[in-house]
């Protein structure tokens, strides 16, 4: 599908009624016509590489790559030092790539829980329709927000499109830069994804540019479905800004049950980074049955002096999540951020923290992590810090804090600290406790009932993760923790 | 990993005399647990346990199993006097008990301390429950060689309500031999309801050797009782010593320890915490400091499992010149275990550039009414500090000597032997790197 499916006006965005209106109207029947072929049956083997890569009309270079990746991937075994229960996976009972499914014709067609979610998330009309997966009328494209998003970033050379797009038009900078910053063979899932990733982001931006907006207001009226292998690549050249941000507040639907993404960050020399996630992968029933396994390997090179990179992460879906965004500190000077709350209700199970591998003299890294566990869900915090031999100075601080709101739930802390250079400063803190009876009681004095108070602490809890966030989104997380502890309480 | 069989040390080892009890259901268990040590061999790195702790120098090592002159050999008690510790004494040489060093006379009453082998031959069925405890699949490879090889070990039981004054000195030399030898020793500790002791574990060198020492020790604490437990580690600076130590905890029982790692090539401390019964505390206070190329790794694990039970924890590492500090230290608070307050500080100084501190703090938590908290740093001396010390005339070395004391002294401050915790304040100071 085309990016024109979900565009819309900026006279929509300032009138919810029309575009309601234009939401409520069937589409011509033709619009779904887009659709190329009707997917590969599910199995995996070379050959369903080799056709993956042809319908994607890939060159050789990245045919062989993919091959090169299913060979190594083939010789792994499936990580099991997560704190996490896991069914085991059929990887020949998945289809690998999947033909664009037939999208509801109208708001009408969807389910009503999902609607009734969106509006308490406060999700604006015109988005509604995207994240519901309706195929929005061309009618807002005329003077699409997209469109002019797109000539704004052309101007100041910002590449920004799909990979596949990119293979095709940029193959020098994708040979260049994909997979140096995880490797095909890093890790099991990893390698499963270099071998049959669907699509994703490229997004370069050149020496010197700020990039003239953040990716993520273009991204959430644009965001297509990337399907479950997940591939991004982003690359700041000597100077670069950018931030991006990834997923959204609203509950997305979404068929497949394994998603094994990989997110590269490069960050040359002065470059900045900033990544934010916004996960809510449908979690499963309040039985633990169905949801999303999100199996994500993200990782950040600070490959000049003086860069940095940042990631913030508000982890409230998915069934299992395994992810753990790092950042190799390489360049000297450079800084690398990690903000994460991750939120497990009913029966969800989340394992996820941060690597910071500190190799350049004078690197700082600084981890901020929230974990809130209610239910009967698990919520591990896996963090190693690891400082290498020449990292004079390196400094690194971590705050980890669980909160637990339940007799059922666990949270757990598991920080590994490898230091071998004496001139590094390495802290780690960490704290776990329930909503305090007397914030409750303080809160319930002022007429404040039981649910609200609960939420407002979680907020404060979770403010300093929220503060990184783009500010239209910080505002979405908030509401998003709310509608994700309901009935957690009492 | 390679063949099990074709590692010198499990080849050395895998195939050792066993000891003969002549009782058949405990020479059942020490050849099944030989068995299964030969055919699993040594762990390595890959497992989460001895992550940071390389087997492969040892593995390349042969021993022999036990030493026949240990009864023999020249032994200067009075240099491994303490001062402060006057009690019963129990000494062992290459892991063979001495009577002629030990001092048994008129114990006083509800305590009884004798030697496993004597244990054993008096009445074996007592000892039967925890000897047979460590299963295979929960120890590793050393606590399965200590099932299959160790002959002798302490046996101390305090009656119910016997409160002993002076503290129990258990000693536990390494003396040199012709070859290196693997001694193995077996503890069995119980203190009845309402008892208290103080034990002072004392490991200590008679002249330098390589021998490899591996202790297991099953400590129980009934109801209310009191333990004020010292270990005190200053084996040869070539030796390999590893512990597995358990210890119980009943309803408002206490236990005290504290460590001190000083000495050994190869050092290594399993320490496995249990706090079963309502109201039981637990606090633990330790240093260790690696220096030469000395490798210290304390493995300590707190279960938190009867009702509003404490755990309080404050250990310091110093590593110097190529020594390597690795620390673990796992809170786990059970399902329904409510009230919960678990606490532990893990502090570090890094000295030098080819010294390496590895430090995993974890919180494993399942019940909600519960504080949890932990904190760890790797760092070095504060600049301030030192500046502030040089600039009212003290010298660099003497100011870092100052801090680095200060530092580590905080373990040491609420020993509640007087005389001991100054003995060992000042040994600190000595061994605290120039």
């Amino acid at each position: 599908m085309s990016s024109a499916t979900i565009d819309s006006t900026n006279t929509a965005l300032r009138d919810n009624a029309g575009v309601a209106e234009a939401l409520g109207r069937n589409y011509s029947a033709g619009f779904v016509t887009e659709i190329e072929m009707t997917g590969l049956p599910p199995g995996l083997d070379e050959e369903t590489i080799r056709a993956l890569s042809a319908i994607k009309r890939e060159p050789e270079w990245m045919t062989e790559w993919r091959l090169a990746a299913y060979r190594h991937w083939l010789t792994m075994p499936q990580p099991d030092w997560a704190k996490l229960k896991m069914d085991a996976i059929d990887y020949q009972a998945i289809s690998y790539y999947a033909a664009p499914k037939v999208a509801p014709k109208s708001l009408d067609e969807v389910d009503p829980a999902l609607l009734e979610t969106y509006e308490k998330l406060g999700v604006p009309l015109h988005e509604r329709a995207a994240l519901a997966g309706v195929a929005v009328d061309a009618v807002f494209d005329s003077v699409s927000v997209g469109t002019t998003f797109r000539k704004q970033l052309a101007e100041a050379g910002v590449i920004f499109c799909s990979m596949s797009e990119a293979i095709r038009e940029h193959p020098e900078l994708v040979q260049q830069y994909l997979g140096s910053v995880v490797p095909t063979g890093d890790n099991f899932f990893a390698a499963l994804n270099s071998a049959v990733f669907s699509d994703g982001s490229f997004v370069f931006i050149p020496k010197g540019v700020r990039c003239p907006m953040e990716l993520s207001t273009y991204f959430r009226i644009n965001a297509q479905n990337t399907g479950q292998f997940e591939r991004t690549l982003i690359v700041a050249e000597e100077g670069a800004h950018v931030s991006y941000l990834e997923g959204c507040t609203a509950p997305k639907r979404d068929e497949n049950q394994l998603h094994a993404a990989v997110v590269e960050l490069v960050a040359l020399e002065r470059a900045q980074i900033k990544y934010s996630t916004v996960q809510n992968w449908y979690p499963g029933d309040e039985n633990g049955v169905g949801g999303i396994y999100n199996l994500v390997t993200k990782r950040g090179d600070c490959r000049g002096d003086d860069s940095k990179i940042s990631w913030t992460q508000v982890e409230t879906g998915s069934a299992i999540t395994w992810k753990y965004p790092s950042v190799v500190l390489r360049g000297d000077r450079s800084v690398g951020e990690f903000h994460s709350v991750a939120l497990t209700h009913h029966y969800q199970q989340a394992d996820t923290g941060t690597k910071m591998i500190h190799i350049g003299k004078d690197t700082k890294s600084k981890i901020v992590s929230k974990g809130i566990s209610a239910g009967k869900s698990n919520n591990s915090y896996r963090g190693l810090v690891k400082v290498e031999k020449g990292a004079e100075r390196a400094r690194n601080y971590t705050q980890c804090d669980s909160l637990l709101i339940g007799k059922k739930c666990g949270a757990h802390t598991f920080p590994y600290m490898e230091v071998k250079n004496p001139s590094a400063i390495v802290e780690h803190e960490a704290t776990t406790s329930k909503i305090s009876d007397d914030q409750l009681f303080y809160c319930r004095s002022r007429g404040i009932g039981e649910e609200d108070a609960v939420s407002m602490i979680v907020d404060g809890f979770c403010k300093q993760v929220f503060r990184e966030l783009p500010m239209e989104f910080a505002v979405e997380a908030k509401k998003l923790l709310e509608v994700s502890l309901e009935g957690a309480i009492g | 990993m390679s063949q099990p069989a074709s590692v010198p040390f499990v080849a050395s080892l895998g195939d050792a005399a066993l000891p003969a009890s002549g009782i058949a259901w405990l020479d059942a268990l020490r050849r099944e647990h030989l068995a299964a040590f030969a055919v699993a061999g040594l762990p390595d790195t890959r497992m989460e346990a001895w992550k940071y702790t390389a087997l492969r120098a040892l593995g390349q090592r042969r021993y022999a199993n036990g030493d026949a002159q240990a009864a023999t050999r020249a032994i200067d008690m009075a240099a491994f006097a303490l001062p402060g510790v006057d009690g019963p004494r129990l000494v062992f040489v290459n892991g063979v008990f001495r009577a002629d060093l030990s001092a048994l006379d008129a114990l006083p009453a509800g305590l009884t301390l004798q030697p496993l082998v004597q244990a054993l031959r008096q009445d074996a069925e007592p000892l039967r429950f925890a000897l047979s405890r460590h299963e295979p699949e929960r120890g590793d490879a050393f606590v399965r060689l200590n099932a299959a090889l160790a002959a002798d070990g302490v046996v101390l039981k305090v009656a119910p309500g016997a409160k002993i004054a002076a503290p129990v000195h258990l000693v536990f030399l390494g003396a040199p031999a012709d070859g290196e030898l693997a001694w193995h020793l077996r503890h069995v500790i119980e203190l009845g309801e309402g008892a208290e002791l103080a034990l002072v574990e004392h490991h200590a060198a008679a002249g330098e050797q390589q021998h490899l020492g591996t202790l297991v020790g099953d400590i129980t604490l009934r109801d209310g009782a009191v333990l004020r437990h010292v270990l005190f580690q200053q084996a040869a600076t070539g030796s390999s010593l590893i512990r597995h130590s358990r210890l119980q905890l009943g309803a408002r029982a206490q236990a005290m320890l504290h460590v001190l790692e000083l000495g050994g090539a190869l050092v290594r401390h399993d320490l496995r915490v249990e706090l079963v019964g309502d109201g039981a505390r637990l606090d633990t206070r330790g240093v260790f400091m690696p220096h030469g190329r000395q490798h210290i790794d304390t493995q300590l694990a707190i279960r938190h499992q009867g009702l509003n039970t404490t755990s309080d924890s404050v250990w310091r590492g110093v590593a110097d010149q190529r020594g390597r500090g690795v620390f673990r230290g796992a809170i786990l608070v059970a399902p329904g275990a409510d009230g919960s307050d678990a606490s532990l500080s893990n502090k570090n100084l890094l000295l030098s550039g080819q010294a390496e501190i590895d430090t995993k703090p974890e919180l494993e938590i399942y019940a909600d009414e519960v504080k949890a908290a932990h904190g760890a740093t790797v760092g070095q001396l504060d600049e301030r500090a030192l500046f502030y010390l040089r600039s009212r005339g003290i010298p660099l070395v003497e100011a870092r000597a100052l801090l680095t004391g200060a530092f580590c002294r905080a373990v040491l401050d609420d020993l509640p032997n007087a005389a001991l915790r100054e003995h060992l304040t000042g040994l600190l100071a000595v061994e605290l790197p120039a």
